[in-house]
């Protein structure tokens, strides 16, 4: 826990990401109140170091749990004050923290600038900087650490699966695109380092998270859904930094309708703000999802898969249909078949029976098993004409079983060109198919979003190479 | 929002592209139909009404093209300055007529996020109607000028050559400099018209 990251406002969000010591602050035992379920959460999580429950008519205990009325009665060292009480109450109880030397907060309450109260956002800014107390919020989800097992979320553990630890982070200034899409995290095959819910980001924006999370060994992947930046010539700064070490996927909300009526010349007409921030996400090196569902599949191809700047994709199938549109999407989106060697062509032909065509898109026959794929697969990865994978089962032919998936599991696992399988299909196919995301291969219900996702990667990959000469 | 800004004029506007290499195609402001016969040197011209009321100065009637004789100069000098009497404060510009090419469009805009910004388009009447274009944060380099021109749909008609391919980088490098170094608001190199592998800067607006 030695590592400090101060971002470019100097603000160091260790202590609010991985605390080792947390105060709920409008803990309560009433199950409707946001503050009981924040605690229960907490225990639920089973985070490690003290917890502090804090509630004005706070008696002996909450939750089982040593109660204060005050954060200036714990008289022990604190790390994070998650503060859910009304927003009027908040600016005392900050100062308070800030009193008490707290090093940094979390406020989930809302009632701030999103509802016209500007005077309470300022007064809070001001208490921050005075006590140099960093907060993230108001009007946010916070922070959902798992390896700390750090939780502020006030949504219960019934209701929203918490997902597994891994690589990606996930940042969202809107808390319910944040938790639903978080939700859909914990049902898919990657893991998660961080959520950063940040709010109405009065004291802690996006510039800070970004920077935080750029020196973040446990990130490898940022997710980002994003409406608005504050500092934009920061925020360039920053991405920059980060799109060199690591991939950035970002929703951008809020499609501002470009011109605008008093513009002066027509490159003012032509250029929005919506076409502006697009612009700097293509220049340094965002990859752009134009929907929920694509976040997701950006970001477990970069999880997963390793970085590739050729995009020639073998397609293999066990469907001739799937095989064609796979095709059309390959090149649709920037990405095109190989022109296999003379030497892998041999192969294949020595390999697979008579009525198995040696071209791509390689059809394999409906009737065929886990040992046909594993032997085109094995020629295939030999083949330099090929940088990469589209590896088609569909689950409802007599041939496809649970060996294939393991076998395609086994294939994918540690190889040096990417991998995505697609199956489309029902119950049957999706038990297969946690089978295969499990093992860390992205699966993809049809070809089209398979195509994108290697492409997002490719882009991404040729951006890093670019940048780094 | 700050004062609305204004237009820079011609002249200086000329002036300041020049320095950082962009040359615009010869012309002049003619106060009289003498003057612009004279400008044309028995060569063809095209006169324009510029004005601060109308950025659409073709859709507005305001341009004249092809005027290859005097004649011709002097019926559109005085049809011009009609229509402009609507549109004061006025003035007449003379150009000598650019070759025939694929018209193209280079700009900057001040984003209030993230600054100035270059933008390359497909130029002309189909701006708007195709919205082709590529934009990018100031300062650009040679690599993001490359991949503002393969971002445009266009792109084959843009630039159909390796040569105009080069040419054209170095002009928006060029501009982007122009827009970094100068005052400007807004800017429209508009249009540039794209032939031989090289360019004319047909017209040039300035606001600061």
């Amino acid at each position: 826990m030695a590592r400090k990251t101060k971002s470019i406002s100097g603000v160091d969000l260790t202590q609010i990401i991985k605390p080792r010591s947390v105060a709920v602050i409008g803990a309560s035992e009433k199950e409707e109140k946001v503050g009981h379920v924040i605690m229960q959460n907490y225990l639920d999580v089973g985070f490690q170091g003290p917890i502090y429950p804090i509630n004005i008519k706070a008696q002996e205990k909450i939750m089982g749990i040593q109660a204060y009325k005050s954060i200036l009665d714990v008289k022990k060292p604190v790390d994070l004050a998650v503060i859910a009480v009304p927003a009027e109450a908040v600016p005392h109880v900050l100062e308070q923290c800030g009193k008490a030397k707290v090093k940094g907060a979390v406020i989930v309450s809302g009632g701030f600038e999103e509802v016209g109260r500007k005077d309470l956002q300022d007064a809070i800014k001001t208490i921050s900087k005075k006590y140099r107390l960093p907060f993230i919020g108001p009007n946010c989800l916070g922070i959902m650490d798992p390896r700390s097992r750090n939780d502020t979320l006030f949504l219960p553990t019934s209701k929203i699966d918490r997902p597994k630890i891994g690589g990606v982070s996930f940042v969202s200034q809107s808390g319910s695109v944040g938790s639903s899409t978080l939700d859909l995290i914990s049902g898919e095959g990657f893991g998660l380092a961080h959520f950063i819910s940040y709010g109405n980001a009065a004291v802690v924006d996006e510039v800070d998270i970004l920077n935080y999370l750029a020196d973040d060994p446990e990130t490898r992947v940022i997710v980002f859904y994003l409406e608005g930046v504050q500092r934009g010539k920061e925020f360039i700064e920053v991405v920059k930094k980060v799109t060199g070490k690591k991939p950035i996927v970002i929703l951008k909300g809020g499609e501002t309708p470009s011109g605008v009526s008093a513009a002066h010349s027509h490159t003012a007409a032509l250029a929005g703000s919506y076409e502006a921030y697009k612009a700097v996400f293509r220049q340094f090196g965002l990859t752009v999802a134009e929907e929920l569902e694509e976040l997701l599949y950006y970001a477990k191809v970069f999880e997963t898969q390793p970085l590739s700047t050729g995009n020639r994709i073998a397609i293999i199938t066990n469907g001739g249909g799937h095989g064609v549109i796979a095709t059309d999407a390959l090149y649709r989106n920037g990405l095109m078949l190989p022109n296999l060697s003379r030497e892998t062509e041999k192969s294949l032909r020595k390999a697979m029976p008579k009525i198995v065509n040696i071209a791509m898109p390689m059809d394999l026959g409906g009737e065929a098993d886990a040992k046909r794929y594993q032997a085109a697969l094995e020629i295939l990865e030999n083949d330099p004409n090929v940088d990469g994978f589209m590896v088609i089962t569909l689950f409802q032919t007599p041939g496809a079983d649970e060996s294939l998936a393991s076998a395609i599991a086994k294939f994918a696992t540690g190889r040096k060109k990417p991998v995505v399988a697609v199956s489309t299909g029902s119950t049957y196919t999706r038990s297969h198919v946690s089978i295969m995301e499990a093992s860390g291969i992205p699966v993809y219900e049809s070809p089209t979003a398979a195509a994108k996702s290697l492409s997002a990667l490719i882009e991404y990959s040729r951006y890093k190479e670019e940048s780094a000469k | 929002m700050a004062d609305s800004p204004s237009l820079m004029s011609y002249d200086a506007a000329q002036k300041l592209a020049a320095k950082y290499g962009i040359k615009p195609i010869k012309s002049q402001y003619v106060a009289s139909a003498d003057e612009a016969v004279r400008f044309s040197e028995g060569k063809p011209i095209a006169l324009k009404g510029i004005t601060p009321k109308a950025i659409h100065k073709s859709r507005n009637g305001l341009v004249s093209l092809n005027l290859y004789n005097e004649k011709m100069i002097r019926d559109s000098f005085s049809d011009l300055s009609k229509k402009l009497a609507k549109l004061k404060p006025f003035k007449i510009l003379a150009q000598r007529m650019a070759a025939s090419g694929t018209e193209i469009i280079i700009g900057g805009k001040v984003d209030p996020q993230f600054g100035k910004m270059l933008i390359l388009g497909l130029g002309g009447i189909y701006v708007e109607a195709f919205r082709d274009f590529a934009l990018r944060v100031c300062p650009i380099t040679g690599r993001d000028a490359h991949s503002m021109i393969s971002q445009l749909k266009s792109r084959s008609v843009v630039a159909p050559d390796k040569e105009t391919e080069r040419m054209l980088e170095d002009l928006l490098v060029r501009a982007s400099k122009l827009f970094m170094g100068s005052n400007a608001a807004e800017m429209d190199f508009n249009p540039i018209i794209i032939h031989d592998a090289g360019y004319d800067a047909v017209d040039i607006r300035i606001m600061v």
